[in-house]
């Protein structure tokens, strides 16, 4: 298991060096001149071309993405355009928010998903059953965009009930989240019933029924054990994917966090803060999912021998 | 399997009979109603503006669904949208497959280097979640048909090429494989005439479930308004502009909204039915 581990770690540190290359590449590969950006319209040929000295733009590429690797070790993430502040302080703000949004939905979702999909994985055909593949097979067709438009009509236009926008207390978050947590307990809600029913269908599960195990000791203990391998992959996944900053969501909900400063930094064409935003999101998933694979081969010891 | 057990099966898949019924009804409404519709998508009229649907009561003459802030019919934007929505999700999700395929293939048949470079670009593009990957695509491209569908191709390729991967590596070592390389048969012709049709397939089923997927994905990127330019319509932006408009005109986004929900919903009923009629280690 810690080989497994370290050879994860390994892998997962090339993945990011690749990620790197991408975001670098990305930047200079778009239309238009970097230095131009950041300077005012009038701006000289003369003071265009001391901006490019000092971004090191008349380098060649190589030594740019050698200085670009150094400054993101120094912790620089680059100037956000907009903000004429250092892009990491501006993103680190936002991160509680999102970090907040994030686990109340996974949260939230877990609440719902896996004890739906556990109770329709061992009554297979029963009313629970049904209940939660309509339940499943809606979410996963409701766009986040669309939920979330149709939850602030309900709940804060018809019933006023709950405040439309922003970022606060409990109420505010109470919307972002249903509108994140559904679709992704749908996934959830399928990958828990069928790891149950895979699992209970094993040889040993009848073996350890002939023993004399009973049948809440057989869910308990060992059914649930293998069947939530699965769910954590999936849970890791989205966390991942939600830590990034849900862009949709947060743009929707008026929510400050990582996704509704991307939205904005597209918008006033801030290129280094979409840079950095896209290497941040790739960091965070690519250290919960190997935190995830390395916790399930803890759960599963046969996940290692690969 | 021969070709009367598969109509067999697709019959008896709830699945696959729903999805496919209502596919067929969504792609005849949008691509045949728009003719029996006196409107047109970019027609405004300041007279008409905001008007609440009509339903039938004026037949198909009348706002069916109601008109926008610009006075342009619902209806019409919805299935022109839906026309667009569809045909990129086409195009994307076969550019997909190709994709996939042939890296899947490359990787599994030789192994060794190319198999590490293209696992490890895989890696790399599974390692940046797709939205926020197309999102910064997007922004820094800029919207335009073309990219659009090379943001929607580029991170959904991947899934496919590690299942056909993994897949090549096994039939590879098969007996009849191994015998046709010592009777001399090209790596191309093994590659393609003997290798290939194993796989397929697993092309069809991870593929008929990513249409659902990337609907909705365009669907996102044009409600940030970084997928199809306006004033073209399509379900994304048609829902960002509603979105203005919820206190008193409800109707601009409940119309998108249902349209997106049910589009995605039937293929993702048809996708699920795909798999249990091919995939014959399930039962039905």
């Amino acid at each position: 298991m810690l080989a497994y581990s370290i050879r994860r770690f390994w892998q997962s540190l090339l993945v990011l060096i690749i990620v790197t290359m991408c975001a670098f590449l990305l930047v200079r590969l778009a239309p238009g001149n970097p230095a131009r950006l950041i300077l005012p319209d009038e701006a000289t040929e003369e003071q265009v071309r001391l901006m490019e000295i000092k971004l090191g733009l008349d380098k060649p590429l190589p030594v740019q993405y050698w200085n670009y690797i150094m400054d993101l070790l120094r912790g620089d993430l680059g100037t956000s355009i907009v903000y004429k502040q250092p892009a990491s302080r501006i993103i680190f703000a936002r991160v509680p928010n999102t970090v907040l949004l994030a686990l109340s939905t996974i949260f939230v979702g877990c609440m719902l998903a896996i004890p739906l999909g556990v109770i329709a994985g061992t009554h297979r055909g029963s009313p629970v059953d049904l209940f939660s593949m309509l339940f499943a097979l809606l979410g996963q067709s409701m766009s986040t965009m669309w939920l979330g438009v149709l939850l602030i009509w309900v709940f804060a236009v018809r019933l006023r009930m709950l405040p439309a926008m922003g970022t606060g207390g409990w109420e505010y978050l109470v919307l972002p989240v249903l509108s994140m947590a559904y679709p992704m307990s749908a996934t959830t809600t399928r990958i828990a019933r069928s790891g149950m029913v895979d699992t209970l269908s094993e040889d040993y599960v009848v073996a350890l029924y002939a023993k004399g195990v009973s049948r809440m000791e057989m869910y308990s203990k060992y059914a649930l054990r293998n069947a939530m391998i699965p769910v954590s992959t999936m849970l890791g996944l989205n966390l991942g994917i939600f830590l990034a900053g849900s862009v949709v969501t947060e743009t929707i909900f008026g929510w400050a966090g990582m996704g509704q400063l991307m939205n904005q930094s597209v918008l006033t064409r801030d290129y280094p803060m979409v840079q950095s935003l896209l290497l941040i999101s790739a960091i965070m998933f690519t250290v919960i999912n190997l935190i995830v694979d390395i916790i399930n081969s803890f759960i599963d010891p046969r996940l290692s021998i690969n | 399997m021969d070709t009367k057990t598969t109509i067999s099966r697709m019959l008896h898949s709830y699945f696959f009979v729903i999805g496919l019924i209502c596919l067929i009804f969504i792609i005849i409404s949008c691509y045949i109603l728009p003719y029996w519709i006196p409107w047109e998508p970019l027609e405004n009229s300041l007279l008409d503006k905001s008007l609440p649907p009509e339903f039938f009561r004026n037949g198909l003459s009348g706002h069916i669904l109601g008109t926008d802030t610009l006075g342009r019919d619902v209806l019409i934007r919805l299935l022109i949208g839906g026309q667009y929505s569809f045909r990129l999700a086409f195009i994307s999700v076969v550019l997909q497959a190709i994709l996939g395929t042939v890296l899947g293939m490359l990787s599994g048949y030789f192994g060794g280097q190319v198999d590490s470079i293209i696992m490890r670009a895989c890696d790399a593009i599974m390692a940046m979640p797709s939205l926020v990957l197309a999102i910064a695509i997007m922004a820094i491209f800029g919207p335009s048909t073309q990219n659009l569908i090379f943001v929607l191709t580029v991170s959904g390729w991947v899934q496919l090429c590690k299942i056909i991967r993994n897949n090549v590596r096994v039939v590879k070592q098969q007996e009849f494989v191994l015998a046709s390389g010592i009777l001399g048969a090209s790596g191309f012709h093994i590659m393609f005439k003997q290798i290939f049709p194993n796989v397929t397939t697993n092309i069809i089923i991870i593929t008929s479930q990513r249409m659902g997927f990337v609907i909705l994905m365009e669907a996102s990127l044009s409600f940030l308004n970084l997928g199809i330019p306006v004033p073209a319509p399509s379900w994304g932006n048609m829902i960002a502009a509603g979105r203005q408009y919820l206190v008193t005109q409800p109707w601009l986004i409940m119309a998108p909204g249902i349209a997106l929900m049910l589009a995605v919903l039937a293929f993702n009923f048809l996708g699920d039915g795909i798999r249990d009629v091919l995939d014959t280690k399930r039962k039905v």
